[in-house]
């Protein structure tokens, strides 16, 4: 299950949702990832994230996919925000079940290095001495390709 | 060329329009307000003190239409058969985009309404947003296009003093009217960083302007026009074609969605 929702999710909530009457998963991994309030400057005030429509739903569902063909998965929940956030909001959260903990860490890890490089999302940060598009990161691009031969 | 609102005399007079056949008329006005990044943060977020401004000034607009002939002295009163009013918050520029789309099946041209509209509806937005900032400045407001009646189409021609890029006639996004259907078009989009450096988000570019059909030729088309086009070439910067990955030799055909972008930030 994919969404991408200008609203907070609560996690413990989407685990739930997730779990709800099965007795087949045998592990659950899940990350946040949260708004920090030093990044490219410190004092970042706020943080608005702009997205693709269309595009950023078909490139989660690719990698969902993706993850879902080189691992044997039960259940993926991938939730993205998009507008104005503040500091220690949750922005993303992707949650991965599996029969066995080994799967559900590798494809959690899978799928949010790939989130950071193919999904079509673009971050703006407010801080104190003004605003600024955030760059992207080598290490992202670094930590994705370490899938690429696997 | 005579004011048809004045008689032989020079005295102001009612057209009378009983005679005139009835046609479709449709007027498209537009005009913008400029005002502080942080109001129009407050704006696009729903922090303002008066509550929800667009929504406000949407039905300000429409009511204003609906009125026109009680303000204006020699205006008829319309039975509109439809009025829309339609905001864009652009960041780049820092103000709301203000369009006004009136239609009526009658005897006389909208465009007084259609202005109209939009005059109120910026007011509205000056009032709604004035207690945290006093400097907004209301500006542009004109008529962007007209169809039906005796005179005759009429458009306006792209404007490049005002406009950052000149998009020609098949400008899209800020105004939409039926005339430019007829004509294919590649429709593009510019988001994020890039969009705020051209100062484009939509912009139509007409298939038939492409000397190669593809995203390398769409990128010529758009450094014909302007130079700032140029940023394309940007190793950076990438591409979608109908919301799929592209490079400079994907095939194009008429009303394919060309994106482009930086690279990706999210998580």
């Amino acid at each position: 299950m994919i969404r991408v929702q200008h609203e907070p999710f609560d996690p413990g909530r989407e685990q739930e949702a997730l779990l709800r009457g099965r007795h087949d998963i045998g592990a659950v991994v899940s990350f946040t990832g949260l708004v920090r309030d030093f990044n490219e400057r410190p004092e970042v005030e706020a943080l608005t994230l702009e997205h693709y429509p269309g595009m950023t739903e078909s490139a989660l569902t690719a990698i969902v996919e993706e993850a879902e063909s080189r691992w044997p998965l039960q259940g993926v929940r991938v939730i993205h925000r998009v507008g104005q956030l503040a500091p220690g909001d949750p922005i993303v959260l992707v949650m991965v079940a599996s029969a066995h903990r080994r799967a559900a860490f590798e494809a959690c890890d899978f799928i949010m290095d790939y989130l950071k490089t193919r999904a079509p999302f673009w971050k703006k940060e407010h801080t104190s001495s003004g605003q600024y598009w955030v760059s992207e990161r080598a290490s992202d691009q670094r930590d994705a390709e370490r899938w690429e031969d696997s | 060329m005579s004011l048809t609102h004045l008689n032989t005399r020079g005295e102001a007079h009612m057209v009378d329009v009983a005679d005139k056949s009835e046609s479709q008329r449709e007027a498209i006005a537009s005009g913008h307000i400029v005002m502080q990044p942080a109001t129009l943060a407050l704006l696009s977020e729903g922090g303002l003190p008066k509550g929800d401004v667009l929504a406000t000034a949407r039905i300000a607009g429409i009511q204003a239409a609906k009125r026109t002939h009680e303000l204006i002295p020699l205006c008829h009163a319309l039975a509109l058969s439809k009025v829309a009013v339609d905001f864009r918050l652009d960041e780049a520029t820092s103000r709301v985009l203000v369009t006004a789309t009136c239609r009526l099946n009658g005897r006389t041209g909208v465009e007084m309404e259609a202005l109209t509209a939009v005059s109120v509806a910026c007011l509205t937005l000056y009032d709604m947003c004035k207690a945290v900032d006093k400097d907004m400045q209301i500006g542009a407001i004109r008529l962007e296009s007209k169809t039906g009646g005796k005179s005759g189409d009429y458009r306006r021609t792209a404007d490049e003093s005002e406009a950052p890029i000149v998009t020609s006639e098949c400008r899209s996004g800020e105004v939409s009217v039926g005339l430019r259907a007829a004509i294919p078009c590649v429709r593009v989009k510019c988001l994020a960083e890039l969009r705020e450096r051209l100062g484009v988000s939509d912009l139509d570019v007409p298939f038939d302007s492409l000397d190669e059909q593809n995203v390398a030729g769409l990128k010529a088309a758009l450094k014909a026009r302007d130079d700032r086009f140029d940023q394309l070439d940007d190793a950076r910067i990438l591409c979608a074609v109908n919301q799929v990955m592209g490079g400079d030799a994907t095939h194009l055909t008429a009303d394919d969605e060309v994106a482009f972008f930086p690279p990706v930030t999210g998580g």
